[in-house]
Order: C-alpha cells, then structure tokens, then sequence
C-alpha cells in the first residue's frame, strides 16, 4: 500500500506535466484538420450537396460522384505523366548522383570540393529564375512538352540534395573494404558497382521516395514548361478544376486532390522513417 | 578518370542553371518583344525595374510575406518539435497529424484553403455569418488576402522547420538533460538555459532555409490569388512570373529575376557560414 501512494502521484504529476503539450496539440488539430476534413467531406458528395449552404460536414447523401467522374482520359493522363516523370527523374538522379557522390567522398581535393559547392550553391537558386530562361529557350525549339526535358529539369533541381545525402551515407563505408577489393584488382567502376552500390540501398531507397515525393507535388514545372493539356501533371489536374471549372466541379476537385494525396501518403505511412530522413538532408524544397 | 563521374551532373547543371542565368543576364540586358530577343539595351531594363512606382510596394509586399510567414512558421516549428520530442505516447499520431500540411503539394494545399475559404459555399463563411460577420471574401481585400496567402505558407512550412529542429534536438546530450533534472530546473528553465542555447545554430540555420523557401514561393500564390488583388500579393517571385507570362515582357521579368537571384545569393551566403551538415 506504501508502494502505490507516491506512483499514484507521479502519475499525476506526468498527467499535469502532460496537459500544456496536449493542449498545443489540440489547438495544432484545430488548425491542421479542418480544411482536410472539409475536403473529405465534399468529395463525398453529390454535385449539389457541395452548394449546400450552410454547409454540412457530413454528406447526406454520400456519393461517389466526385470518384467516378475522375475518370476522363486526361486526368488519366495526368496521372501517368506524373508517374513517368517522377520515375524518369529517380532513374535518371540516381545514374548521374551516385557516381558524383562517390568520387566527390573519396577523391576529395579542392577542385573536387569547389565544384561541390557549386552544384549546391546553384541548386538553390529559385526555381523561377532558371524557368524563365528554360521557358524562353525551350518554345523555341523543339524541345517544349518533351518528356526528357521535363525528367531532366527535375532531376537538376533535386541534385544538389541528393548528391549531398548519398555522400553521407558513403562517408559511413570503411575505406578498408574498397581498399581489400582494389587489392583484388577490381576497377574503381566495379568497386562502385560491386560494393558502394548494394552498402548504400537504404540511402538509396530514402533518395527514390524523396524525388517521388518532390516530382509528385510539384506545380511550377508542369505549369511553365509543360503547356498543351497532354504534358501536364497530377498538380495541374487539380488547380485545373477551380481555373477552368464551369458549372459544379468542387465534388471533383475534392475527389482528386483526395485521389492525388494517397501515393505520397502511403508511402508515408510505410516508410516513415526513411521518408523523414529524405526529406531534411536538404534544406529546400519547392 | 575521376572527373568522368562528375562529369554527367555537371552537364545537367549547365543545361538547366548555368546556361539558363546567363540567358536571363542576356536578355535583361537586350529589348525584347514577347519572347524574340532584339537589340541590345544596355542596363536600360534595369532603369526600368529601379523606376518603376511598383516595385517598392512589391518590395514591402515580399518582406511582409516572407517574414510574416516567418515568425508563425519558426515558432511553431520549434514548439511542435519540442512538444514531439518529450512525448511518450501516441508520438507517431502526432508527428503524422504535425506533418500533414507539408506532404500535402503546394498546389493542394494553397487550394483546400480556397475551397474552405469560399464565401458562398465554405465553412469559414458558415461561421463569420453565423456569428453576424458576413461571407469570408478574403480575396477580394488587398490586406486580408497578403494575410490569408501569409498564414497560408506558414501553415505549409512549419513541418519543415519542426523537422529541422527535431533532428537537432535529438542530438542534445543525455548529461544535459540530466544536469537539469539535478538542479530541479522546470521546464521553461529548460527551455531558456539549455534548449535554445543547443539550438543557435540551428535556429539561424532554419531561419535562412524559410527565408529561401519563402522568396522563392510561387505556387501557393499562383494557386490562390495570381498576386492579386490590384498587386497586393504580388512578391518578386510572383512578379517575375506575371511579368514572363501575363505581360510577356522578358527582358523585365529577367532583371526582376536577376535580383530575385541577389536576394538569394545573400541568403545563400549566410546559409553556409552557419552550415550544418542535415540541414543545408
């Protein structure tokens, strides 16, 4: 009995400790969760349940409505163009990062390191800046609303992130093990190949989610550089609704912003912890 | 050959950011119609730029945005990282629930708040009526839609910064904490001699990639107002874009663009004198 008196208090005592942190929570939710649930709540509804006013935060009656209707060839359009994108870039910035990230961990000098720098000084550079000037070279010539521009602009702007995270993953590699393997006379594209390659498959993986994620919520590079309807990407479809919508279209709107969301949250979901490394080893994005 | 291996991702940053900044030098210093390039001008877009009557208040407007964005963004980051990191229960919910503005895109998010915002269909509406105020028009005031795009972009970013401020607070020394616990210090004692002392650094580093975030942010103001009403939301950034693509005026969009580019380079410059290896 003489046990259980101090532990009811310190359970208080955590209970009263614990009361401002779950009061910012609280208020957190209060201002985190309203507009997502209102978009919820609208793409489960009929087209005229979404004019309703006031409004009803649950939808009487529930409809899929808003889910059939996305499916037009262009929002499907959409869709894949976002998929070929986001998979060009990775295939693409892993191909062009790693080798970079390896010989700049390994064969550092100051040459080496100037040109480091650079990539990531110019990596931050604002979007907008360099779009102007692609835009301008780009319609031009032929090379406006072509899939490999796209997957090669991306891929430049998540670059200098990339190359950084890799190289940390590279440093945490003992030099020893390359050096046994160049004893054994393997090139240093093997040793790459052979034994950086297959030590650095979580990095990796964190890198692939970080570029999906970025390409997949991307707006501005779909909206300058890609400018017929059949280029254009998942972010587009969906500011597309509200620009070009006549009649009633927020039950679609809603429908595919929900539609739009569930990739990178999924992949969320799954691998939280990766996911979270990707996202910070760079300081900016978008 | 070492150089070989580097040799692909320099290639892409010609393509895409050298060969491209030295366009935009090129043509702000050229006259063009749309988007054919005419006849040398010297500095004279420049001139331009620097007389326009505009340019001032998109100055202001670029300040108030990016820093007012700032100090609801900064706080909450660290707060909400704090909050986190003493948790014991629930943390991946609420991590998860902290996180979701910042999966959400840009373009979604600049867009749920539209559609939540709307005067004749919104829940914001519901209740400012409700309550005798009228509809939520906040797009349509010059003020109150710099504020409502403002809040907006904090609301995005936060979760960046929080994670910012989470990994840094993941490497304070166990022996820290524990002085503090011997000393029988409170929380807000804490908070003050210990946390943010540890996080200096950080915090200025999280301030630079906000501050870069947000003169560079686009999207979310695209999505919502186009930089109106009558220019009010319009920030360097948005100018450039309107100017490109709403008045086809190259050669001013690159001079905008070219210092759009020297705010970013100062910004730069203080990001890797505080350096921190997550973090830039």
């Amino acid at each position: 009995m003489s046990t259980t008196t101090p532990r009811r208090q310190l359970r208080l005592g955590n209970f009263l400790r614990a009361v401002p942190a779950w009061t910012y929570i609280i208020l957190s939710a209060a201002v985190v969760l309203p507009p997502v649930a209102w978009i919820v709540s609208t793409s489960l509804k009929t087209a005229s349940g979404t004019l309703e006013f006031p409004p009803r935060w649950i939808p009487a009656p529930f409809s899929s409505e808003g889910y059939v209707g996305l499916l037009t060839s262009t929002n499907i359009r959409f869709f894949a163009n976002s998929l070929i994108y986001a998979g060009g870039s990775i295939v693409l910035a892993l191909a062009i990062c790693i080798p970079a990230a390896y010989v700049a961990t390994r064969y550092r000098s100051r040459r080496m390191e100037t040109l480091m720098t650079g990539i990531l000084v110019l990596s931050m550079v604002p979007a907008i800046v360099v779009f102007i000037a692609l835009y301008s070279m780009f319609v031009k010539t032929a090379l406006i609303n072509t899939y490999p521009m796209m997957i090669i602009v991306y891929t430049a702007i998540i670059c200098g992130q990339t190359i950084l995270f890799l190289r940390n993953f590279i440093e945490n590699i003992p030099v020893e093990i390359e050096e046994a393997a160049a004893i054994d006379g393997c090139s240093r594209m093997q040793i790459l190949w052979r034994i950086i390659l297959p030590l650095i498959r979580p990095g990796i993986a964190a890198v692939a989610i970080f570029i999906f994620v970025f390409v997949w919520n991307d707006f501005l590079v779909g909206t300058v550089l890609a400018t017929t309807e059949d280029m254009k990407t998942v972010q587009n479809g969906i500011v597309r609704y509200i620009t070009t919508g006549f009649g009633s279209f927020w039950g679609l709107f809603a429908a595919f912003i929900v539609v739009a969301f569930i990739p990178v949250l999924s992949i969320f979901l799954a691998f939280q912890r990766w996911f979270v490394a990707g996202m910070t080893s760079g300081g900016v994005k978008g | 050959m070492v150089w070989l291996y580097v040799l692909p991702v320099s290639a892409v940053f010609l393509f895409v950011f050298v060969g491209p900044l030295i366009y935009t030098a090129w043509t702000a210093l050229h006259e063009t119609t749309y988007y054919q390039i005419g006849k040398f001008s010297g500095l004279n877009s420049f001139v331009r730029l620097f007389s326009d009557s505009d340019l001032p208040s998109r100055i202001w407007t670029t300040l108030v945005f990016s820093l007012g964005a700032l100090v609801i963004a900064l706080p909450a980051g660290l707060l909400s990282a704090i909050v986190l990191n003493n948790l014991h229960r629930f943390k991946r919910s609420v991590r998860s629930l902290f996180l979701l503005p910042w999966l959400m895109s840009q373009a979604t998010a600049g867009t749920i708040w539209l559609w939540f915002l709307n005067p004749n269909y919104g829940p914001a509406s519901a209740i400012t009526k409700s309550l005798g105020f009228g509809p939520t028009d906040v797009f349509s005031s010059p003020t109150s839609a710099l504020v409502a795009v403002t809040l907006m972009t904090a609301w995005w970013s936060y979760p960046q910064a929080m994670l910012l401020f989470l990994g840094a607070l993941q490497t304070i020394p166990e022996e820290l904490r524990e002085s503090l616990k011997v000393d029988g210090g409170g929380i807000w004692h804490g908070l003050v001699n210990i946390t943010l002392p540890y996080l200096r650094n950080t915090i200025v580093s999280v301030v630079v990639v906000l501050l870069m975030l947000y003169v560079q942010m686009v999207t979310i103001i695209l999505v919502t107002t186009r930089g109106g009403p009558i220019g009010s939301t319009e920030t360097l950034s948005m100018r450039v874009y309107n100017q490109m693509f709403d008045k086809f005026d190259l050669s001013g969009a690159s001079a905008t663009a070219i210092l759009l580019f020297a705010v970013n380079i100062a910004l730069t410059l203080v990001a890797i004198r505080f350096r921190r290896k997550e973090s830039l």
